[in-house]
């Protein structure tokens, strides 16, 4: 920092919306270019960061299109920015410099999310990003397992290509879960061997694999439940394996736990309420291990996460 | 060419570029803010409370988001005394603007003991007194609404600030404002700082607990604005403005027409807390809106606006 500028490395910058669209129940898909400047900012993004986007000033869908569940807290103000991954990010090349655009996969669960159903080609958003630290992918890596629970999915989806696109000698798999058929993010297809895949890993040329807490599709049970009999039908070196993870805390424990169990390196990504996803209101704490045995310490999910080693993590809640 | 509007305003003795701070809580330790804006562009910036010791802050969720407003239960997370001084004091230097730190503590022993190694840093402006923390000693009882505890806090702190100018963060959840406000001016307070945080609570109604982890947390943004402005106004007119005092106003402060109000209702400089969480340069937005107003006024110095509600 000089003179009480630092060097930039994230800022508040417009997006014009290119399309959103309905993806399968509550979930959507919103397609994005951003402003000259902001693709400079955004251009090597890597799967797992993550942007805030204002929405505050978006008004209400017709009553019709709300869902029942929603209709008694629709109306409710939103006031703070809303955090979103990224389930792909494309930079062009162009004469004035890169030209990027980002693919966002949201629920809608609330009166925020509700309102994101309104928005249509040519509109235009505040964001600010590129915020907090990605997935890590180490030279040595030979297989990622990737472990998806429900929403947790779109930047495993991000990562599926980004790997393909930048390490295609690793082997990828992916694990997609949810409660119910019906709470999955994804297009599901049958696939040439294996059963059940998504579709959106198989364009990828990423193999999948699909559980549900209720049986709907693939495999019955918990999705870390389908990793860990994956696990014990495979060899595996673990000096060459790394699980990436991201869904509900409850999984991602699981995801810990199966790591350890397998002596496997786990990254973790997770979510915590944030007022402002830069560090200025110290809502998103994380609590970690210290390196000292018993001694914990909070980190911030939105500034030294949302990524995590599995390993250092205190979770809330047990698998 | 427009005639040049003065911006400065001396807050107890210290002259400040223009009346718009960062409010404590909200902007850090003010170095994260630099990504975002030019922080010399500021009239000051209130950092985070600092304690004696380190604190690693209350259980999450610390947040919860309400009609118009927020609800947070941080817990006064912070590095504590000792890295405060040898890791960010040095940043603050850097900054090009007001630095006032905010001070908390669960004993009157441990706010002399912050207060008096702050007093010693040239960069430290002044200090800002956090009173709505709980006393361990009196079983837990708010410093900020006993006048009699109020008075034995400020008498202790402002034997050790020095030249500093000592700042009183006063907290709305009491009967009579105005009791508590004279409490702080007459043991010794340079400023008034108003209003803390309301305190507030929101159930989940599926599971019948409070959101928070804390339970209960302070409510900020627009939704308190109307209120803030009124106990503005009225420690102003019944406390501050007979005993010469300033006010920094603030509490749910979102554009320069907000802000012009809070100046109007008797404050001399104003704080922007839970807009800078959604713009995080809210408050240069809000410097350039109050010269317009100025402009438009025919107002040339912005100092002339405090206090005069008709």
């Amino acid at each position: 920092m000089e003179n009480g500028v630092a060097v930039r490395h994230k800022g508040v910058f417009t997006a014009e919306v290119l399309s959103n669209q309905q993806i399968r129940e509550c979930y959507y898909r919103l397609n994005l270019v951003l402003d000259p400047i902001g693709s400079r900012f955004f251009e090597h993004v890597v799967p797992g960061q993550f942007l805030e986007i204002d929405l505050s000033g978006l008004s209400l869908p017709p009553e019709r299109h709300i869902p029942a569940e929603l209709r008694d807290i629709a109306a409710r103000q939103v006031l703070l920015r809303r955090p979103f991954s990224f389930s792909d990010v494309v930079t062009t090349p162009t004469q004035d410099g890169p030209c990027v655009k980002l693919e966002i996969v949201y629920c809608v669960l609330g009166p925020a999310t509700l309102r994101m159903m309104t928005l249509k080609s040519g509109d235009v958003l505040s964001l600010i990003g590129p915020l907090g630290n990605g997935f890590k992918i180490f030279q040595t890596l030979k297989l990622a397992v990737l472990i998806a629970g429900g929403m947790g999915a779109p930047p495993l989806l991000h990562l599926g290509g980004y790997l393909r696109r930048h390490f295609p000698a690793v082997e990828t798999i992916c694990f997609a879960g949810a409660r119910s058929c019906e709470d999955l993010p994804f297009t599901l297809k049958i696939g040439n061997l294996t059963g059940l895949v998504v579709d959106e890993f198989d364009t990828l040329g990423v193999a999948s694999q699909v559980a549900t807490d209720d049986g709907s599709a693939g495999f019955k049970g918990f999705v870390t439940d389908c990793v860990r009999h994956w696990l014990e039908n495979h060899t595996i070196k673990p000096e060459e394996t790394m699980i990436f993870a991201c869904g509900p805390e409850p999984m991602l424990a699981g995801a810990a736990r199966l790591a350890a169990d397998f002596g496997l390196a786990c990254q973790v990504s997770m979510e915590r309420m944030m007022a402002c996803g830069i560090g200025l209101c110290q809502s998103c704490a994380i609590e970690v291990n210290k390196g000292k045995a018993d001694e914990t310490e909070y980190k911030l999910c939105c500034k030294d996460g949302p990524v995590f080693d599995s390993r250092n993590v205190i979770f809330q809640v047990q698998p | 060419m427009t005639e040049q509007i003065d911006l400065t305003v001396d807050f107890a003795g210290i002259m400040l570029a223009n009346p718009v701070l960062t409010a404590s809580g909200t902007c850090g330790y003010a170095d994260e803010l630099t990504e975002f804006m030019d922080v010399a562009g500021l009239g000051g910036v209130v950092t985070k409370s600092i304690t004696l010791a380190p604190r690693k802050g209350n259980p999450t969720p610390r947040i919860v988001e309400t009609d118009a407003g927020m609800l947070n239960a941080i817990g006064l997370a912070n590095i504590g005394l000792e890295r405060f001084v040898s890791e960010k004091i040095p940043v603050l230097q850097r900054l090009g603007t007001a630095v006032f730190v905010n001070v908390a503590g669960q004993m009157i022993e441990d706010y002399v003991a912050v207060a008096e190694r702050l007093a010693q840093e040239k960069v430290v402006s002044g200090l800002e007194l956090n009173i709505s923390c709980p006393n361990v000693k009196q079983g837990g009882i708010s410093f900020g609404t006993d006048p009699t505890l109020i008075r034995e806090i400020i008498g202790a702190v402002k034997k050790v600030c020095g030249d500093k100018p000592l700042i009183v963060k006063l907290t709305p959840t009491v009967t009579d404002i105005s009791a508590t406000a004279r409490a702080a001016v007459e043991a010794g307070a340079d400023a008034l700082s108003m209003v803390n945080t309301f305190t507030a609570m929101v159930i989940d109604i599926e599971t019948r607990r409070p959101v928070l982890a804390n339970r209960t947390g302070g409510l900020s943004g627009p939704a308190i604005k109307p209120i803030a402005v009124y106990l503005v106004n009225r420690v102003y007119q019944e406390v501050a403005k007979p005993a010469g005092i300033p006010i920094l106003g603030g509490g749910g402060i979102r554009n320069a027409t907000d802000a012009v109000e809070f100046m109007i209702a008797g404050a001399s400089a104003v704080t922007i807390g839970t807009a800078t969480f959604i713009q995080p340069n809210t408050a240069l937005h809000i410097i350039d809106g109050i010269r317009q107003y100025c402009t438009r006024k025919g107002i040339r110095s912005v100092a002339e606006l405090t206090g005069t509600l008709r």
